[in-house]
């Protein structure tokens, strides 16, 4: 369970998100102008905050900004009508750690607050991930699956690796290619499933339990 | 009052009016400094000419006594014209001469005096010929041998008469020049007005909505036929935006209602009685679907927009262009794997460019799906992409080529317009903004984005200058 702001000035998308996030096992808070999300965001502790760019009486980097100051690092998902590139590096460079573009997929913000919210957990700087029988190792670059040998190639190790660090967490092909790949476009055609049936064929192919699944209309989960 | 008000606001007309007044005051000071000149000069010689007469006539007294010089100044002073003669004794009272009452000083101190008089006083005799004339004369004035005063002079008003004749003559002649000066102005004022009213009329005609009308030219190949001449070409190109706009424009909403439609479709199957729970979720799951389509044509085309109204600084960073290539020619490949096509990557260096990297990347990906869905459809066994980067000349060059069915010369430079897709039905996936978003991130990088025959297949290329 996570204990989540909500900064956002239009009630009706608020309280749907509101709602799923319930649904989906979370406590979050409203605040519909900048000010308010302010005083809520410094006055509370939070696991994460979802800030609107464009808010009434006061903008969303600001307070991000004003946040950042004061030392508060909690994560920030920033929300934004604004797409592109230029509007996500500013995002980014005031304070904010992801950054989603209007209109999204409600599967898409669940799984990258999710992410944001374990930023700070100390498997941060863990060197090796096991997972059921899987093992991943980041120094000597090795994967192992019932003591057996994968290889595999530099990228989809990436790919491991990223999907090991969140396990039991649902990561969406957008992240995987930000993250992956360090490109935020959104390729047309279904570029990561290919990407994603390979490392499967590697690391599920022959054994009784797949750890790799794939999510519907979310993306994948290795647990 | 109103045409003149309206001649009165023509630049032409001003500048004449402006030239006419400067040329009225240069010609009234030269004729000053002239007059002044000349009237300096011509009492010069009068008194050289007056010096003359006195100086004969000291010599005949010296000849021949006073009473030649006395008999000399009587005829002298008989003769008509301006001259002034005198001989007086020691106490002012005159023996002989045309003028008796000269102002004191005149009398008494030897010299040159020039003094005011009224012609009444001087010439009694002549008064009713010179009556109420003033006068004004220079005379110079000796006391000569035997105490006598002899006084020689011009009258000079007659040359102030002269002068002022020639002022009138000016005077005259300023007037005409000013008034034709005036006539001409007005006459090029009203054909300059003539040539801007017809710009004009085409312009409002214009304004009105009638967008195929054209200035008017008159073949003389003057300013104003150049102004209409590139006035018209703007015109042409404008016209030719707006048309594209419409096509455009057409083309949205056949591209937005079409999913839409679809979306609208299912929605509402999905509410008829006796529908399944299960068909019901694959309804709403399919309209999800569309609805992202719809969201990737938006973005599409606010990146568009955004990459062709750019500043080109925006979000630039020093990246490798090898390096986006090879990433998404490594992201690609098991898409075109499992296709059958091969995708090769040809990057001989590293080049390093000031540029947008994720619309780069874009662009490059929108390229190699293209490629990827024309090799699709190619005949040949080994069905191939190439991609390279390569520099030359500091021109950089991206090259993604595929041995497919290829397009059509005529069609080359169409299918880089927005919404263009060549297969009419528009049933095949994808929005028909990959290609112009391709040119208009060409574009942001100063560069080119064309397509060229790979025989057989395309070859699409964005060139671009490398502005590191």
């Amino acid at each position: 369970m996570m204990k989540i702001l909500l900064i956002e000035d239009d009630r009706e998308a608020a309280s749907y998100l509101i709602q799923a996030l319930d649904e989906a096992g979370h406590v979050s808070h409203h605040a519909a102008d900048g000010e308010t999300g302010y005083a809520m965001a410094s006055g509370m502790e939070y696991d994460v905050l979802i800030v609107d760019r464009m808010l009434p009486r006061r903008d969303g980097l600001s307070i991000i900004e004003s946040l950042r100051v004061e030392g508060d690092n909690t994560p920030v998902l920033i929300l934004s009508a604004l797409s592109e590139v230029d509007d996500r590096v500013t995002g980014l460079r005031a304070g904010g750690d992801d950054y989603l573009t209007k209109p999204y997929a409600f599967t898409e913000l669940l799984a990258r607050i999710e992410v944001l919210a374990r930023r700070n957990s100390p498997n941060e700087g863990q060197t090796s991930f096991q997972v059921a029988d899987l093992s991943l190792d980041r120094l000597s670059r090795k994967v192992e699956r019932n003591g057996q040998d994968i290889l595999l190639q530099p990228r989809e190790f990436r790919l491991l690796e990223y999907l090991m660090k969140h396990s039991g967490q649902v990561v969406t092909r957008t992240m995987l290619l930000e993250n992956v790949w360090d490109y935020h476009f959104d390729p047309q055609t279904n570029v990561i499933d290919v990407h994603m049936s390979r490392l499967r064929a590697k690391i599920d192919k022959g054994f009784k339990q797949p750890v790799l699944h794939t999510i519907r209309g979310a993306g994948y989960m290795i647990k | 009052m109103k045409s003149f008000l309206r001649l009165w606001r023509t630049t032409t007309f001003r500048l004449t009016t402006l030239f006419i007044f400067i040329f009225v005051v240069a010609s009234i000071s030269l004729m000053a400094f002239m007059a002044y000149q000349s009237s300096i000069q011509i009492q010069k010689i009068q008194a050289r000419e007056i010096e003359q007469e006195v100086r004969e006539l000291v010599n005949l007294q010296k000849k021949r006594g006073v009473r030649s010089v006395a008999n000399a100044v009587q005829i002298l002073a008989r003769r008509p014209g301006p001259g002034i003669y005198y001989l007086g004794d020691d106490a002012g009272r005159m023996l002989v001469g045309n003028v008796s009452n000269f102002p004191k000083q005149v009398l008494t101190q030897d010299g040159i005096h020039t003094f005011d008089y009224s012609v009444e006083q001087v010439f009694p005799n002549n008064a009713r010929k010179h009556k109420n004339r003033s006068g004004y004369a220079l005379v110079s004035s000796k006391r000569i041998k035997g105490g006598f005063r002899l006084i020689v002079g011009r009258d000079i008003v007659e040359r102030r008469g002269y002068a002022a004749i020639i002022f009138r003559g000016f005077l005259f002649a300023v007037v005409g020049i000013v008034l034709l000066s005036l006539l001409a102005g007005a006459l090029m004022a009203t054909r300059v007005l003539k040539r801007i009213d017809s710009i004009s009329d085409t312009t409002d005609k214009i304004v009105s909505g009638n967008m195929s009308e054209r200035v008017p030219l008159t073949n003389r190949d003057d300013e104003f036929d150049r102004l209409a001449g590139s006035l018209n070409d703007m015109l042409d190109r404008i016209e030719k935006l707006m048309n594209g706009l419409k096509e455009v424009t057409d083309n949205v909403a056949h591209d937005l209602k079409t999913p839409l439609t679809r979306m609208r479709a299912k929605a509402e199957a999905a509410l008829r009685n006796g529908v399944s729970a299960k068909q019901r979720e694959e309804a709403l799951q399919a309209t999800i679907d569309e609805s992202d389509q719809l969201i990737r044509t938006f973005n599409a085309l606010l990146m568009i927009s955004r990459a062709e109204a750019g500043a080109p600084s925006g979000g630039f960073i020093d990246f490798d262009v090898s390096e986006v290539a090879n990433d998404m020619a490594e992201l690609y490949a098991p898409v075109a794997e499992d296709a059958g096509i091969e995708l090769v990557v040809k990057t001989p260096e590293a080049i390093n460019i000031l540029g947008n990297r994720e619309l780069i990347g874009q662009a490059l990906v929108n390229l190699i799906e293209n490629a990827i869905k024309y090799a699709s459809s190619s005949k040949a066994k080994n069905k191939k992409i190439m991609l390279s980067v390569k520099q030359a000349d500091g021109k950089v060059k991206i090259e993604v080529c595929d041995n497919g069915q290829g397009i059509a010369k005529e069609d080359r430079e169409r299918v880089v317009e927005r919404f263009v897709r060549l297969e009419k039905s528009r049933t095949e996936p994808g929005s028909g903004l990959g290609l112009s978003l391709v040119k208009a991130v060409a574009k942001l990088h100063k560069g080119e984005f064309y397509l060229r025959d790979n025989k057989p297949g395309v070859r699409a290329i964005i060139e671009m200058p490398n502005s590191k």
